[in-house]
């Protein structure tokens, strides 16, 4: 049975989360005009190595990463699943903590940074520890509440830009190449795609749709940043922390009841944000299960959720956030390049095997 | 064995009921005060704030004034905080007031005050108090409007706003102070003899200083430029007066040997109200065009001196001046820029008496 709308949905959804907040913020420090060159081409990388990884996992149906990997031998699975594991054990901790700093910068300026951080997991790890299918139903849910709003809020957030502020439109300028901010900003996209490798057991899907989903986000990555620099201007958006969170706190809208909508906008996102952060970690938990598959798999979740919380609670300061995603680059860009390349490299030669078999 | 466990499952249940109380260290509503106007001037290098917070006496609102001094706004804030029984919550901020010597001084500083915290929107507006910020207060305490509205209806669109007053919210200020080629007027007002405040135009701001005034009817052209609509306001000449009902406005710009040009088209559609004498309508947009290209004249000269370009004119050169060379944009190339407006006016309808066309 094509389950295609879950998947697609659970992709939108996940980046969503990741887009607003520190997207924009990385590639305006990046770069200091023509901004859709860097948004542009960061997303060919990732398209690329999407269908890499898509085209790899069509040779083995009915497999997960795990088991292709775990075909190849134990060496290959150490290689390729440790640094998955690392990777996302760092996107769970970065995102954990950056966000429940972003809900205290903007609404919760009381309450202490553990007890947000704590609201955050319990919820990741319930839905985590029900299982993918729980995930997957959840999201469909959020997007059927959420999905509108956020919309809306995108649309309305058009209100005060300035279309002169796209000038100039082409500038031969690729410095943006060498900036540590533009790697960080493959933090909204790389590597959280690794779950189509993962949940197509569970949810069959067409590439087709995917490929669909992946350019329907392309629109929200270039105006979460153009949208900012519209309404300020490079050289005022430079100087904000989170520059699309501050242009929906200038809308005005009449008609709306409440006064800020930023509120709703980051409630919305960070319900996101939990599913993210559940499917990553059920991601992790289903690789470390394997090392004794024993045990149940919802035991590992809470262990993981309990090793993350410590782990945050020891990041103090935004800065050390920041300097977590410097060092995360690496593994990073081993998930984006590597794992979609290794399972192709498999696939192929697992196809030539087949035909010297039956030759 | 079960029986346990539905025992423990039932206990969690029972203690998420813990965190419905939902906020950290909540305070409830009737323990804080929520001033909608906050006024701050500058006192021998400190900064001294006035508030004004509604009290309940006796089943009826009652607006209390207070006033203290710090070294940073919200030393102040927090001040007031301490001798108050209340927590002083700035969440519904609508209107900031600075007085006319902080704006001149330079609030820089106090602008990226307001736009970092997370408590005052960035939606507030600015206003300039155009006399001592004490007495000002003073009077707005006398007009007895419980909810201490005034103020920001004076500027809400849907309310009190008149299309000759400048608006200036927090964020528009923040980015004249860091932008290239955009700056801002900001509205003054004073304690008003028989309303409760009079409008006396705007404050030209640059870089977050106040360097230049202009009058409402200058401010009518401001916004006009900006896209504001102009609808409501009325422009009397020697044989009419009429209303403006709507406004759209078109630019060519152009950049020879380094020097910026500038065609604008502003176009009126104008309802008449009041005439004197017998006069056709071409003598009335004849009229209406001497007027306000004298006006506009008059208003370009005086700005173009003052380097501030709160036209936003240079937003046009955008595609025409490179990056490097746009942060001189208000020192080298808008001292030079020749800028003719052309004003077309369209009668849209007389009344009913008729006018004769010419």
């Amino acid at each position: 049975m094509d389950k295609s709308h879950y998947v697609m949905l659970m992709y939108l959804i996940m980046h969503l989360g990741l887009i607003f907040f520190m997207y924009p913020e990385n590639i305006i420090a990046s770069t200091d005009a023509v901004h859709w060159i860097a948004i542009v081409s960061g997303l060919a990388v990732q398209f690329i190595f999407i269908a890499i990884y898509m085209k790899g996992l069509n040779f083995f149906p009915g497999k997960d990463i795990i088991a292709i990997y775990g075909s190849a031998g134990l060496g290959v699975s150490l290689v390729f699943l440790v640094p998955i594991v690392l990777y996302f054990l760092m996107i769970n901790i970065i995102t954990v903590r950056a966000y429940s700093e972003i809900i205290s910068i903007v609404f919760l300026a009381n309450t202490p940074l553990w007890a947000i951080m704590i609201l955050l997991m319990l919820v990741s790890t319930y839905i985590a520890a029900k299982g993918v299918e729980t995930i997957f139903r959840t999201g469909l849910l959020l997007g059927l509440l959420f999905l509108p709003m956020i919309l809306l809020i995108f649309l309305a957030s058009f209100q005060n830009v300035d279309w002169n502020y796209v000038f100039p439109l082409y500038e031969n300028d690729f410095t943006f190449w060498t900036r540590p901010t533009f790697y960080q900003s493959f933090f909204a996209f790389a590597g959280s795609f690794l779950f189509l490798g993962f949940v197509r057991t569970h949810f069959p899907y067409k590439d087709n749709k995917v490929y669909l989903t992946v350019l329907s986000l392309v629109p929200f990555f270039i105006f979460s940043v153009y949208v900012p620099v519209l309404t300020f201007g490079q050289n005022t958006a430079s100087t904000l922390h989170f520059p699309y969170v501050v242009v929906i706190d200038t809308l005005q809208i009449n008609w709306l009841i409440f006064d800020r909508i930023t509120m709703f906008f980051l409630f919305t996102l960070i319900t996101f944000i939990m599913l993210f952060t559940s499917l990553i970690l059920w991601m992790t938990s289903r690789i470390v299960s394997c090392c004794k598959p024993s045990i149940k798999q919802m035991y590992y979740t809470q262990g993981l959720a309990v090793v993350i919380y410590i782990l945050c609670l020891l990041v103090p300061d935004w800065k050390k956030v920041e300097t977590l995603f410097t060092w995360n680059a690496p593994l990073r860009f081993y998930c984006l390049i590597a794992i979609p390349l290794s399972v192709y490299y498999l696939g192929l030669r697992s196809r030539r095997k087949m035909r010297h078999e039956h030759a | 064995m079960s029986m346990l466990k539905w025992t423990v499952r039932l206990l969690m249940l029972l203690s998420i009921m813990g965190l419905l109380s939902g906020c950290w260290d909540n305070k409830d509503i009737n323990h804080r005060t929520l001033p909608l106007i906050l006024g701050v001037s500058l006192q021998d290098h400190e900064y001294k704030i006035i508030m004004q917070i509604p009290e309940l006496v006796h089943d009826s609102v009652e607006i209390k004034m207070i006033s203290e001094s710090g070294k940073t706004i919200n030393q102040a804030i927090d001040k007031i905080s301490v001798n108050l029984e209340k927590q002083v919550d700035l969440l519904h901020i609508k209107v900031i007031i600075l007085e006319r010597k902080l704006a001149e001084r330079g609030m820089k500083d106090a602008i990226s005050g307001f736009m970092r915290s997370e408590e005052i929107s960035d939606k507030a507006y600015i206003v300039i108090c155009d006399e001592d910020l004490n007495s000002f207060f003073e009077h707005l305490n006398k007009t007895n409007d419980p909810k201490g509205m005034t103020l920001y209806n004076f500027f809400e669109k849907n309310a009190g706003w008149n299309p000759q007053i400048a608006i200036s919210p927090i964020w528009q200020v923040y980015r004249s102070v860091h932008s290239y080629t955009r700056d801002v007027a900001i509205p003054m007002i004073k304690a008003g003899k028989s309303t409760i405040c009079d409008y006396t135009g705007s404050a030209v701001i640059k870089n977050g200083k106040m360097i230049e005034r202009i009058s409402p009817d200058e401010t009518l052209l401001f916004n006009a430029f900006n896209e504001q609509s102009t609808q409501g306001k009325i422009e009397v000449m020697n044989h009419a007066s009429v209303l403006v009902v709507s406004n759209s406005l078109k630019h060519t710009t152009s950049l020879q040997n380094n020097k910026p040009y500038m065609q604008s088209r502003l176009k009126l559609k104008v309802v008449i109200l009041e005439t004197r004498g017998n006069p056709t309508s071409a003598i009335i947009k004849q009229e209406i065009d001497k007027l306000l290209t004298e006006r506009f004249q008059r208003l370009f000269s005086k700005i173009q001196k003052s380097k501030a370009d709160i036209f936003g004119i240079g937003q046009h050169f955008r595609n025409k001046i490179p990056r490097e060379e746009l942060v001189r944009w208000r020192t080298d190339y808008f001292p030079n820029l020749q800028l003719s407006l052309k004003i077309v006016t369209d009668i849209q309808n007389e009344g009913y008496l008729k006018i004769r066309a010419d």
